[in-house]
Protein backbone atom coordinates (compact mmCIF):
# COMPACT_ATOMS: atom_id res chain seq x y z
CA UNK A 1 0.00 0.00 0.00
CA UNK A 2 1.18 3.37 -0.85
CA UNK A 3 2.44 5.52 2.06
CA UNK A 4 0.00 8.51 1.07
CA UNK A 5 -2.83 5.74 1.35
CA UNK A 6 -1.50 4.34 4.49
CA UNK A 7 -1.49 7.28 6.25
CA UNK A 8 -5.22 8.05 5.27
CA UNK A 9 -6.04 4.27 6.44
CA UNK A 10 -4.48 5.41 10.09
CA UNK A 11 -5.69 8.53 10.34
CA UNK A 12 -9.20 7.33 9.37
CA UNK A 13 -9.11 4.35 12.27
CA UNK A 14 -8.08 7.22 14.96
CA UNK A 15 -10.80 9.04 14.00
CA UNK A 16 -13.03 5.75 14.41
CA UNK A 17 -11.47 5.37 17.32
CA UNK A 18 -12.56 8.89 18.80
CA UNK A 19 -16.13 8.06 17.51
CA UNK A 20 -16.28 4.87 19.20
CA UNK A 21 -15.18 6.18 22.36
CA UNK A 22 -18.11 9.32 22.06
CA UNK A 23 -20.76 6.81 20.90
CA UNK A 24 -19.30 4.26 24.17
CA UNK A 25 -20.90 7.73 26.32
CA UNK A 26 -24.42 7.70 24.14
CA UNK A 27 -23.72 10.51 22.04
CA UNK A 28 -25.47 9.30 18.90
CA UNK A 29 -24.27 11.59 16.49
CA UNK A 30 -20.92 9.74 17.05
CA UNK A 31 -22.62 6.77 16.12
CA UNK A 32 -24.63 8.22 13.16
CA UNK A 33 -21.14 9.49 12.00
CA UNK A 34 -19.85 5.34 11.92
CA UNK A 35 -23.01 4.65 10.13
CA UNK A 36 -22.40 7.12 6.90
CA UNK A 37 -18.84 6.10 7.17
CA UNK A 38 -18.91 2.56 6.60
CA UNK A 39 -22.25 1.60 5.31
CA UNK A 40 -21.09 1.57 1.69
CA UNK A 41 -18.62 -1.37 2.65
CA UNK A 42 -21.61 -2.73 4.95
CA UNK A 43 -23.48 -3.31 2.26
CA UNK A 44 -20.97 -3.69 -0.36
CA UNK A 45 -19.73 -6.90 2.02
CA UNK A 46 -23.77 -8.10 3.02
CA UNK A 47 -24.15 -7.74 -0.92
CA UNK A 48 -21.47 -9.89 -2.13
CA UNK A 49 -23.06 -12.74 0.84
CA UNK A 50 -26.57 -12.51 0.06
CA UNK A 51 -28.44 -11.66 -3.42
CA UNK A 52 -31.25 -9.85 -2.72
CA UNK A 53 -31.46 -6.09 -2.15
CA UNK A 54 -34.21 -6.21 0.07
CA UNK A 55 -32.73 -8.38 2.59
CA UNK A 56 -28.94 -6.26 2.02
CA UNK A 57 -30.30 -3.31 3.71
CA UNK A 58 -32.54 -5.48 6.51
CA UNK A 59 -28.82 -6.79 7.49
CA UNK A 60 -27.49 -3.71 7.22
CA UNK A 61 -29.39 -2.24 9.21
CA UNK A 62 -29.50 -5.08 11.76
CA UNK A 63 -25.49 -4.80 11.51
CA UNK A 64 -25.93 -1.25 12.52
CA UNK A 65 -28.38 -2.01 15.55
CA UNK A 66 -26.18 -4.52 17.18
CA UNK A 67 -23.13 -2.82 16.59
CA UNK A 68 -25.22 -0.07 18.43
CA UNK A 69 -26.13 -2.13 21.44
CA UNK A 70 -22.96 -3.84 21.40
CA UNK A 71 -20.85 -1.07 21.42
CA UNK A 72 -20.19 -0.93 24.97
CA UNK A 73 -18.35 -4.57 25.47
CA UNK A 74 -16.39 -3.65 21.90
CA UNK A 75 -12.83 -3.06 23.91
CA UNK A 76 -11.44 -1.57 20.48
CA UNK A 77 -8.43 -3.92 20.97
CA UNK A 78 -9.08 -4.57 16.86
CA UNK A 79 -10.60 -2.00 14.30
CA UNK A 80 -14.39 -0.67 14.59
CA UNK A 81 -14.01 -1.74 10.64
CA UNK A 82 -12.93 -5.28 11.03
CA UNK A 83 -15.58 -5.42 14.27
CA UNK A 84 -18.59 -4.43 12.13
CA UNK A 85 -17.28 -6.39 9.17
CA UNK A 86 -17.23 -9.71 12.12
CA UNK A 87 -21.02 -8.75 12.52
CA UNK A 88 -22.24 -8.40 8.56
CA UNK A 89 -20.66 -11.62 7.88
CA UNK A 90 -22.26 -13.71 11.35
CA UNK A 91 -25.52 -11.56 10.31
CA UNK A 92 -25.78 -12.81 6.55
CA UNK A 93 -24.66 -16.49 7.51
CA UNK A 94 -27.66 -16.08 9.96
CA UNK A 95 -29.91 -15.46 7.22
CA UNK A 96 -28.61 -17.97 4.82
CA UNK A 97 -28.57 -20.56 7.69
CA UNK A 98 -32.44 -19.65 8.13
CA UNK A 99 -33.13 -19.57 4.87
CA UNK A 100 -31.48 -22.66 3.47
CA UNK A 101 -32.16 -21.62 0.30
CA UNK A 102 -30.05 -19.21 -1.68
CA UNK A 103 -32.10 -16.35 -3.43
CA UNK A 104 -30.55 -16.05 -6.88
CA UNK A 105 -31.41 -12.35 -7.75
CA UNK A 106 -30.42 -9.12 -6.80
CA UNK A 107 -33.57 -7.29 -6.47
CA UNK A 108 -32.20 -4.40 -7.75
CA UNK A 109 -31.67 -6.04 -11.30
CA UNK A 110 -35.43 -6.00 -11.42
CA UNK A 111 -37.86 -9.34 -11.73
CA UNK A 112 -38.25 -11.07 -14.36
CA UNK A 113 -41.86 -9.69 -14.51
CA UNK A 114 -40.59 -5.99 -14.03
CA UNK A 115 -38.50 -6.63 -17.16
CA UNK A 116 -41.16 -7.88 -19.28
CA UNK A 117 -43.19 -4.77 -18.19
CA UNK A 118 -40.46 -2.63 -20.07
CA UNK A 119 -42.17 -4.41 -23.44
CA UNK A 120 -44.53 -1.22 -24.32
CA UNK A 121 -42.07 0.96 -26.45
CA UNK A 122 -39.33 0.11 -28.51
CA UNK A 123 -36.88 1.84 -26.18
CA UNK A 124 -38.09 -0.28 -23.41
CA UNK A 125 -38.00 -3.41 -25.53
CA UNK A 126 -34.28 -2.42 -25.84
CA UNK A 127 -34.16 -2.17 -21.89
CA UNK A 128 -35.95 -5.25 -20.61
CA UNK A 129 -33.04 -6.93 -23.33
CA UNK A 130 -30.13 -5.04 -20.89
CA UNK A 131 -32.11 -6.14 -17.64
CA UNK A 132 -32.85 -9.60 -18.98
CA UNK A 133 -28.66 -9.92 -20.04
CA UNK A 134 -27.81 -8.72 -16.87
CA UNK A 135 -30.07 -11.38 -15.19
CA UNK A 136 -28.61 -13.93 -17.17
CA UNK A 137 -25.15 -13.08 -16.29
CA UNK A 138 -26.06 -12.76 -12.95
CA UNK A 139 -27.56 -15.85 -12.98
CA UNK A 140 -24.37 -17.50 -14.52
CA UNK A 141 -22.30 -16.21 -11.81
CA UNK A 142 -24.68 -17.62 -9.17
CA UNK A 143 -24.64 -21.04 -10.30
CA UNK A 144 -20.65 -20.91 -10.59
CA UNK A 145 -20.52 -19.77 -7.03
CA UNK A 146 -22.36 -22.59 -6.21
CA UNK A 147 -19.62 -24.67 -6.36
CA UNK A 148 -18.46 -23.30 -3.51
CA UNK A 149 -19.02 -23.37 0.45
CA UNK A 150 -20.41 -20.41 2.19
CA UNK A 151 -17.16 -19.48 4.00
CA UNK A 152 -15.06 -19.69 1.21
CA UNK A 153 -17.55 -17.41 -1.40
CA UNK A 154 -17.45 -15.31 1.70
CA UNK A 155 -14.00 -15.10 1.57
CA UNK A 156 -13.33 -14.61 -2.09
CA UNK A 157 -15.74 -11.75 -1.86
CA UNK A 158 -13.50 -10.35 0.79
CA UNK A 159 -11.18 -10.44 -0.67
CA UNK A 160 -11.46 -10.27 -4.77
CA UNK A 161 -14.39 -7.58 -4.40
CA UNK A 162 -14.02 -5.93 -1.32
CA UNK A 163 -10.20 -6.07 -1.35
CA UNK A 164 -9.41 -7.24 2.02
CA UNK A 165 -6.03 -8.96 3.11
CA UNK A 166 -5.47 -11.80 4.17
CA UNK A 167 -4.89 -11.42 7.82
CA UNK A 168 -8.71 -8.93 7.44
CA UNK A 169 -10.55 -11.90 6.95
CA UNK A 170 -8.99 -13.99 9.02
CA UNK A 171 -9.75 -11.81 11.64
CA UNK A 172 -13.02 -11.27 10.44
CA UNK A 173 -13.72 -14.57 9.96
CA UNK A 174 -11.35 -16.03 13.24
CA UNK A 175 -9.27 -18.13 11.29
CA UNK A 176 -5.59 -18.51 10.64
CA UNK A 177 -4.00 -16.64 7.78
CA UNK A 178 -2.52 -19.65 6.73
CA UNK A 179 -6.04 -21.69 6.18
CA UNK A 180 -7.64 -18.17 4.36
CA UNK A 181 -4.55 -18.61 1.48
CA UNK A 182 -5.11 -22.69 1.16
CA UNK A 183 -9.39 -21.98 0.94
CA UNK A 184 -8.66 -19.27 -1.32
CA UNK A 185 -6.27 -21.21 -3.40
CA UNK A 186 -8.81 -23.87 -3.71
CA UNK A 187 -11.57 -21.93 -4.53
CA UNK A 188 -10.20 -20.09 -7.51
CA UNK A 189 -8.95 -23.72 -8.32
CA UNK A 190 -12.87 -25.15 -7.86
CA UNK A 191 -13.93 -21.83 -9.85
CA UNK A 192 -11.62 -22.38 -12.79
CA UNK A 193 -12.13 -26.32 -13.11
CA UNK A 194 -16.61 -25.41 -13.16
CA UNK A 195 -15.48 -22.96 -16.07
CA UNK A 196 -13.14 -24.89 -17.73
CA UNK A 197 -15.64 -27.76 -17.77
CA UNK A 198 -18.80 -25.70 -18.83
CA UNK A 199 -16.89 -24.28 -21.51
CA UNK A 200 -16.25 -27.90 -22.67
CA UNK A 201 -19.53 -28.82 -22.57
CA UNK A 202 -20.64 -25.53 -24.12
CA UNK A 203 -22.55 -24.07 -22.00
CA UNK B 1 17.03 -26.96 -9.82
CA UNK B 2 16.23 -29.65 -6.29
CA UNK B 3 12.49 -29.71 -5.28
CA UNK B 4 13.29 -27.84 -1.69
CA UNK B 5 14.19 -24.72 -2.94
CA UNK B 6 11.52 -24.82 -5.69
CA UNK B 7 8.71 -24.92 -3.26
CA UNK B 8 10.68 -22.31 -1.21
CA UNK B 9 10.09 -20.54 -4.41
CA UNK B 10 6.54 -21.41 -5.35
CA UNK B 11 5.34 -20.17 -1.65
CA UNK B 12 6.67 -16.77 -2.08
CA UNK B 13 5.23 -16.31 -5.83
CA UNK B 14 2.33 -17.67 -4.44
CA UNK B 15 2.47 -14.97 -1.44
CA UNK B 16 3.37 -12.65 -3.75
CA UNK B 17 0.13 -13.41 -6.21
CA UNK B 18 -2.13 -13.04 -2.84
CA UNK B 19 -0.87 -9.78 -2.10
CA UNK B 20 -2.00 -8.10 -5.31
CA UNK B 21 -4.56 -5.54 -5.30
CA UNK B 22 -7.97 -6.18 -7.29
CA UNK B 23 -8.47 -2.44 -7.45
CA UNK B 24 -8.29 -2.43 -10.98
CA UNK B 25 -10.04 -4.39 -13.37
CA UNK B 26 -7.37 -4.94 -16.00
CA UNK B 27 -5.20 -6.65 -13.31
CA UNK B 28 -7.79 -9.55 -13.86
CA UNK B 29 -5.56 -10.28 -16.84
CA UNK B 30 -2.94 -13.19 -16.25
CA UNK B 31 0.17 -10.96 -18.02
CA UNK B 32 -0.90 -7.86 -15.69
CA UNK B 33 -0.91 -9.98 -12.25
CA UNK B 34 2.34 -11.54 -13.44
CA UNK B 35 3.92 -7.50 -14.66
CA UNK B 36 3.53 -6.85 -10.52
CA UNK B 37 6.04 -9.14 -9.87
CA UNK B 38 9.56 -8.55 -9.41
CA UNK B 39 11.95 -9.90 -12.35
CA UNK B 40 12.79 -13.45 -10.12
CA UNK B 41 9.13 -14.13 -9.58
CA UNK B 42 8.23 -13.67 -13.35
CA UNK B 43 10.91 -16.23 -14.25
CA UNK B 44 9.85 -18.51 -12.12
CA UNK B 45 6.64 -18.52 -13.32
CA UNK B 46 8.07 -19.12 -16.76
CA UNK B 47 9.28 -22.56 -15.41
CA UNK B 48 6.19 -23.62 -12.67
CA UNK B 49 3.45 -24.25 -14.39
CA UNK B 50 1.55 -25.19 -11.23
CA UNK B 51 2.32 -21.35 -9.85
CA UNK B 52 1.13 -20.23 -13.86
CA UNK B 53 -2.31 -21.79 -12.96
CA UNK B 54 -2.65 -20.35 -9.87
CA UNK B 55 -2.69 -16.97 -12.03
CA UNK B 56 -4.65 -18.51 -14.40
CA UNK B 57 -7.00 -19.17 -11.33
CA UNK B 58 -6.22 -15.57 -9.79
CA UNK B 59 -7.14 -14.20 -12.95
CA UNK B 60 -10.38 -16.27 -13.78
CA UNK B 61 -11.74 -15.82 -10.52
CA UNK B 62 -11.42 -11.66 -10.49
CA UNK B 63 -12.86 -11.39 -13.69
CA UNK B 64 -16.06 -13.45 -12.62
CA UNK B 65 -16.48 -11.69 -9.02
CA UNK B 66 -15.79 -7.94 -10.64
CA UNK B 67 -19.60 -8.60 -12.17
CA UNK B 68 -20.19 -8.85 -8.38
CA UNK B 69 -18.57 -5.43 -7.95
CA UNK B 70 -20.13 -3.95 -10.99
CA UNK B 71 -23.53 -4.34 -8.84
CA UNK B 72 -22.35 -3.45 -5.43
CA UNK B 73 -25.50 -2.07 -3.78
CA UNK B 74 -25.45 1.50 -2.44
CA UNK B 75 -26.87 2.51 0.49
CA UNK B 76 -30.11 4.77 0.24
CA UNK B 77 -29.62 8.41 0.87
CA UNK B 78 -31.93 7.79 3.74
CA UNK B 79 -30.55 4.56 5.28
CA UNK B 80 -28.62 6.72 8.05
CA UNK B 81 -31.74 8.39 8.89
CA UNK B 82 -33.47 4.47 9.00
CA UNK B 83 -30.91 2.97 11.33
CA UNK B 84 -30.98 5.51 13.77
CA UNK B 85 -34.92 5.80 13.90
CA UNK B 86 -34.46 2.28 14.56
CA UNK B 87 -32.45 2.66 17.36
CA UNK B 88 -34.67 5.23 18.80
CA UNK B 89 -37.63 2.90 18.28
CA UNK B 90 -35.15 -0.56 19.83
CA UNK B 91 -34.19 1.99 23.46
CA UNK B 92 -37.95 3.45 23.66
CA UNK B 93 -39.07 -0.78 23.27
CA UNK B 94 -36.51 -1.56 26.07
CA UNK B 95 -37.38 1.63 28.07
CA UNK B 96 -40.96 0.36 27.84
CA UNK B 97 -40.20 -2.91 29.13
CA UNK B 98 -38.34 -1.67 32.09
CA UNK B 99 -41.34 0.14 32.86
CA UNK B 100 -43.49 -2.24 32.05
CA UNK B 101 -42.33 -4.47 35.04
CA UNK B 102 -42.18 -1.97 37.51
CA UNK B 103 -45.70 -0.79 37.15
CA UNK B 104 -46.54 -4.35 37.15
CA UNK B 105 -44.73 -4.98 40.17
CA UNK B 106 -46.65 -1.74 41.83
CA UNK B 107 -49.88 -3.12 40.38
CA UNK B 108 -49.51 -6.41 42.09
CA UNK B 109 -48.03 -5.12 45.62
CA UNK B 110 -51.06 -5.28 47.68
CA UNK B 111 -52.19 -8.53 45.86
CA UNK B 112 -49.00 -9.69 47.31
CA UNK B 113 -48.91 -8.16 50.63
CA UNK B 114 -52.52 -9.71 50.84
CA UNK B 115 -51.04 -13.03 49.98
CA UNK B 116 -47.35 -13.02 52.03
CA UNK B 117 -49.89 -12.08 55.13
CA UNK B 118 -52.29 -15.26 54.46
CA UNK B 119 -49.33 -17.10 53.81
CA UNK B 120 -48.12 -16.43 56.95
CA UNK B 121 -51.26 -16.75 58.97
CA UNK B 122 -51.84 -20.39 57.18
CA UNK B 123 -48.30 -21.30 57.94
CA UNK B 124 -47.90 -20.05 61.57
CA UNK B 125 -51.57 -22.10 62.32
CA UNK B 126 -49.92 -25.12 61.32
CA UNK B 127 -46.72 -24.42 62.72
CA UNK B 128 -48.57 -24.32 66.43
CA UNK B 129 -50.83 -27.42 65.13
CA UNK B 130 -47.85 -29.19 64.43
CA UNK B 131 -46.38 -28.22 67.96
CA UNK B 132 -49.84 -29.46 69.62
CA UNK B 133 -49.84 -32.46 68.30
CA UNK B 134 -46.54 -33.14 68.93
CA UNK B 135 -47.48 -32.48 72.73
CA UNK B 136 -50.23 -35.01 72.62
CA UNK B 137 -47.80 -37.52 70.93
CA UNK B 138 -45.32 -37.38 73.99
CA UNK B 139 -47.97 -37.18 77.05
CA UNK B 140 -49.57 -40.38 75.39
CA UNK B 141 -45.99 -42.12 75.63
CA UNK B 142 -45.23 -41.02 78.58
CA UNK B 143 -45.45 -44.52 81.59
CA UNK B 144 -48.53 -44.66 83.84
CA UNK B 145 -48.36 -44.75 87.38
CA UNK B 146 -49.37 -48.35 88.40
CA UNK B 147 -51.36 -48.98 91.90
CA UNK B 148 -49.01 -52.28 92.23
CA UNK B 149 -45.55 -51.05 91.89
CA UNK B 150 -43.77 -49.10 94.63
CA UNK B 151 -43.13 -45.85 93.25
CA UNK B 152 -39.86 -44.45 94.09
CA UNK B 153 -39.50 -42.98 97.66
CA UNK B 154 -39.44 -39.08 97.57
CA UNK B 155 -38.92 -36.68 100.27
CA UNK B 156 -42.47 -34.89 99.84
CA UNK B 157 -43.67 -38.95 100.61
CA UNK B 158 -41.73 -39.74 103.60
CA UNK B 159 -43.04 -36.25 105.56
CA UNK B 160 -46.17 -37.91 104.61
CA UNK B 161 -46.08 -40.86 106.05
CA UNK B 162 -44.54 -39.32 109.19
CA UNK B 163 -47.29 -36.95 109.62
CA UNK B 164 -49.59 -39.96 109.69
CA UNK B 165 -47.57 -42.11 112.21
CA UNK B 166 -47.61 -39.34 114.72
CA UNK B 167 -51.71 -39.20 114.02
CA UNK B 168 -51.85 -43.12 114.56
CA UNK B 169 -49.83 -42.71 117.67
CA UNK B 170 -50.08 -39.69 119.88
Amino acid sequence: MAPAADEAGKSRRDNDRELVKRAQKEDKEAFEELVRRHQARVFAVAGGILRNKEDVEDIAQQVFLKAYFSLKRFDQRAAFSTWLYKITVNECWDLLRKRKVRPLLYEADLSEEQARQYGASEERAEQAQDVSERLEKRQELERLLDCLEERDRTMLVLKEVQGFSVEEIAEVLGINGNTVKVRLFRARQRITERLRRRRAAGV
Amino acid sequence: MSDRPRKLECEAFLEALEATSPEKGTEALPGVLLGLMNEPKRGHAEVCADCRAAVEAMSVTRRELARLSEAALEPRPWFTTRVMGAIRAKESEIEEKKNGVWVSVRRLAPRLVALCTLLLVLGGTWALEVRKAEEARQAEMRPVESLFESTASTPLNDDVLAVSHQEAHP
